[in-house]
């Protein structure tokens, strides 16, 4: 008697079903971090360009950081400080000239050769000139010109002082060295890097799926700590959260909102660490669009607004509220704001104005974290008499409400909830409130002279102290404006596996390289 | 048969066409500026512009829809606003991944509901039946993206039996096909209710039919006539419905898709969505578009072979 393959007995089903059952329970589910090889760490979004003039988020920095190194890095720890990477030598001659010299042996792959003083000329003058249009030029505005003394080193030459340098342009990729024969060879690179040189080399990237970096064995610095590290790009951070539960990550950011949760009740072999973040988080008012043309108007709502309750119910207690745009640790960080909660205050100035049953939009990004905000906003605004529509928008929507290139709607807009990330440098924050932002990203179209000079004047002051005052007098006149209601810097929660020892950035931003086995 | 093939296939241009159109008005309407969504905020007026420019959306609204029309049929949907990719490789590379899930939710929901609904309708008014009625209608109404938190949340994190996340090592079937139970549970539960009701439905029709009682009453086994003679008839409404449920499983592997952070179409076009990455969303639209009207065509068509009374009807 012959049989085909449909006519299975019900012993064979069964069995089948035995199989399958055991060989599920045998599946090897372990992190991989475990025996040392492989780290799996989550980004929030997959990479798009590796070229590091025209990179879009910080994932595709922290794998530009790993495959081509710039002169310093940003060192891990609790302080905004540098050490050296691709160099060996660096040092501030004075305030306009920057010296430095190569290590030796830092080989491009693909056959480039070694790197040498002109790589590093080619990769920064690039950056900075005007027809490569780079966006990330502004980093550079400073810069004369490299020049090359011999192969491995050269002096970096400013127009003027430039207090970032060291903060947030030579320890980011716009200062990513890459080798000019494969750039002039080659021509663009958007997701199949050449001629890489650092710690890691990008060996593979499957779209929305994964990019491998493997440890570079001819890097003659630091190795990395692990033979291949692995970047998941999972948008949602309750996804990346449920994945590492899972146990099939073994680092990720999460949600603000599940700080506390994660704090009290830890998933096992995690370990949650909280760090400041340098964000910043404010409810912005339109000085155009009436009633808020009004400036008493505006400062009541200064006062009407209890950004203490704001925070806490937006942030489940992880946050603390902020006094400005400006985090703790930076030159220029205040200890209060001018107008705090005063409702009583906020009901006076509304009678003085003499204006009666106000009606306000409120514009956020449909976010949980800034509906919550949104909706106790409300309330407090319902408290002293100004009734609040919230106005819930999609992100490509809510980010160019206020531009004046892509429509009108900047007229109209009165209150943006608004979040910006910055580099650790004050300058990075105010940069855009300056006039020059007015109808870009100053959608509050806050517009102050003093301001102004004074932004300039904190690029090329490189006294800290002296920062330190300049920045904090510019945000005294936000807030004089009353254009400004400053909410909070948000807080960054990590959670990373016990097996390994995650090297973070103040903010808790990863340095990938910097991960080894615990 | 090739005159109803002829009528099916000109139809189905014809949707293509219609839902080309209703996709330029749409993506049209969405506000918001691509070219500063996708730049970011250190992007110069120029460079936005250029980018533009580059999209053609600095051409009026006539001239972007002909480009669009004419490109899209042949089968050119441009590049990605960044990268440059061509759009179709971009696409072409994401939808292997959502056939995958929508294939393994097609296996969920046949595997299980077809058993099912001939179950309870050999079972018909018995406890059995009361049970399989129940629990389809409770799978009917739950929805997939609340199947796949708490599938994810019972096998992936308290069990720990199932990955979470991803698609699996690339290349490595085993691994894949693990990675593909959870996600398309999610996909495909549902559509076990529906199945389970239809075959019963159709089952209990089909097996007071003449010919069933004829074959009983030669003494033929229950079960070689109810799985033989009346299954294969009972059977033939499921693949019409099983042509709809494909666009409804497409729609619901967006879902899984978040949620499980698998590649696939539905967070391609998500994302592109958020991102204002025109290109990609009218490329990937569009081709699942085409998919899902070709599933339909080829259903129609197998039914039309199976059953003159269509053919002639239509």
């Amino acid at each position: 008697m012959t049989r085909s393959l449909f006519n299975i007995s019900r012993r064979g089903v069964l069995k089948g079903a035995g199989a399958l059952g055991l060989a599920g329970a045998a599946w090897p589910k372990m992190a991989l971090s475990q025996d040392g090889t492989v780290l799996t760490v989550r980004s929030y979004s997959d990479l798009q360009v590796l070229d590091p003039a025209f990179r879009l988020a910080a994932p595709e920095g922290d794998i530009i950081r790993e495959i081509f190194p710039g002169l310093v890095t940003n060192a891990q720890g609790d302080d905004w400080t540098w050490e050296l990477y691709a160099a060996e030598e660096m040092e501030q001659i004075d305030d306009v000239t920057i010296f430095f010299r190569l290590k030796d042996g830092i080989m491009f792959t693909d056959g480039y050769g070694q790197m040498t003083a002109d790589d590093v000329k080619f990769s920064i003058e690039r950056i900075a000139d005007p027809a490569v249009e780079s966006p990330y030029a502004g980093d550079w505005a400073a810069l004369s010109e490299v020049e090359v003394i011999d192969d491995l080193s050269g002096r970096i030459h400013l127009t003027e002082a430039f207090a970032p340098l060291w903060s947030s342009t030579l320890p980011t990729p716009s200062c990513s060295i890459l080798s000019r024969r494969a750039m002039e060879e080659r021509g663009e690179m958007t997701t199949e890097p050449f001629a890489q040189s650092g710690p890691y080399i990008m060996t593979e990237w499957v779209p929305r799926q994964r990019t491998t970096l493997v440890r570079n064995p001819d890097w003659p610095g630091e190795p990395g700590g692990y033979e291949e590290i692995h970047i998941v790009p999972i948008e949602d951070p309750s996804t990346a959260e449920l994945g590492f539960e899972a146990g099939d990550l073994d680092y990720t950011w999460t949600a603000v909102s599940s700080v506390q949760r994660l704090r009290e009740n830890p998933p096992a072999g995690g370990v949650v660490v909280e760090k400041p973040s340098l964000a910043y988080v404010w409810m912005g008012l339109n000085a155009i669009a009436p009633p808020l043309d009004n400036p008493l108007v505006r400062r009541a709502i200064q006062h009407a607004i209890d950004r203490q309750t704001v925070v806490d119910a937006a942030y489940f207690g992880a946050a603390e509220v902020s006094t400005g745009i400006i985090a703790p640790g930076l030159p220029g960080h205040r200890d209060a704001v001018l107008y705090d909660y005063d409702p009583d205050r906020a009901r006076e100035l509304l009678a003085e104005a003499g204006v009666s049953d106000l009606f306000v939009t409120l514009d956020i990004l449909n976010q949980s974290e800034r509906l919550t905000a949104a909706q106790v906003i409300q309330a407090n605004l319902a408290d002293v008499g100004i009734t609040c529509e919230i106005k819930q928008n999609d992100s490509g929507t809510f980010w160019t409400l206020g531009d004046e290139a892509s429509g009108d709607y900047w007229q109209q807009l009165q209150l943006i909830l608004g979040r910006f990330s910055m580099e650790p440098d004050p300058s990075w924050a105010t940069v855009w409130f300056t006039p020059e932002q007015v109808g870009v990203w100053n959608w509050e179209r806050f517009d102050n002279a003093e301001y102004a000079e004074l932004h300039r004047q904190g690029l090329v002051t490189l006294d800290p102290a002296e920062r330190d005052v300049i920045y904090k007098r510019m945000q005294d006149i936000m807030d004089e404006s009353g254009q400004y209601v400053f909410l909070t810097h948000e807080v960054t929660g990590i959670l990373h596996r016990d097996t390994v020892s995650p090297a973070l950035k103040p903010n808790g931003e990863p340095l990938l390289g910097g991960f080894t086995p615990a | 048969m090739l005159a109803y093939a002829a009528k099916r296939l000109g139809l189905s241009v014809v949707i293509v066409s219609v839902a080309m159109a209703l996709l330029f008005c749409m993506i049209y309407l969405i506000p918001g500026d691509p070219a500063s969504v996708a730049l970011g905020p250190r992007a110069s007026e120029a460079m936005k512009e250029a980018l533009r420019v580059r999209m053609g959306l600095d051409q009026p609204v006539w001239t972007q829809f002909w480009n669009f029309y004419s490109s899209a049929w042949r089968g050119d949907f441009g590049n990605e606003v960044l990268s440059g990719r061509p759009v179709i490789e971009v696409v072409l590379q994401q939808l292997p991944y959502t056939l995958a899930l929508i294939v393994g939710g097609i296996t969920w929901s046949v595997g299980l509901g077809i058993p099912l609904g001939c179950w309870a309708a050999v079972k018909r008014g018995s406890f059995a039946d009361r049970v399989v009625g129940v629990l389809s209608v409770a799978v009917i109404a739950v929805p997939s993206f609340v199947v796949a938190i708490y599938a994810l949340l019972i096998f992936a994190v308290s069990l720990r039996w199932l990955p979470a996340i991803g698609a699996g090592e690339p290349g490595h079937l085993g691994d894949q096909l693990i990675h593909l139970i959870l996600p398309s549970l999610a996909v495909g539960l549902g559509w076990v209710g529906y199945i389970a009701r239809m075959v019963r439905a159709s089952m209990l029709e089909v097996l007071e039919a003449p010919h069933i009682r004829t074959a009983r009453a030669f003494g033929l086994p229950d079960a070689l006539v109810t799985y033989r003679y009346a299954l294969t008839i009972a059977i033939l409404p499921t693949v019409t419905l099983l042509g709809i449920g494909i666009g409804q499983m497409l729609s619901s592997a967006v879902f899984a898709e978040i949620v499980f952070a698998r590649p696939g179409v539905g967070r391609l076009v998500y994302d592109a969505i958020l991102t204002r990455n025109f290109p990609v969303v009218t490329g990937a639209v569009l081709v699942t578009t085409a998919f899902f009207v070709l599933v339909n065509l080829i259903a129609d068509l197998v039914i039309g072979a199976l059953d003159p009374r269509v053919r002639s009807s239509f």
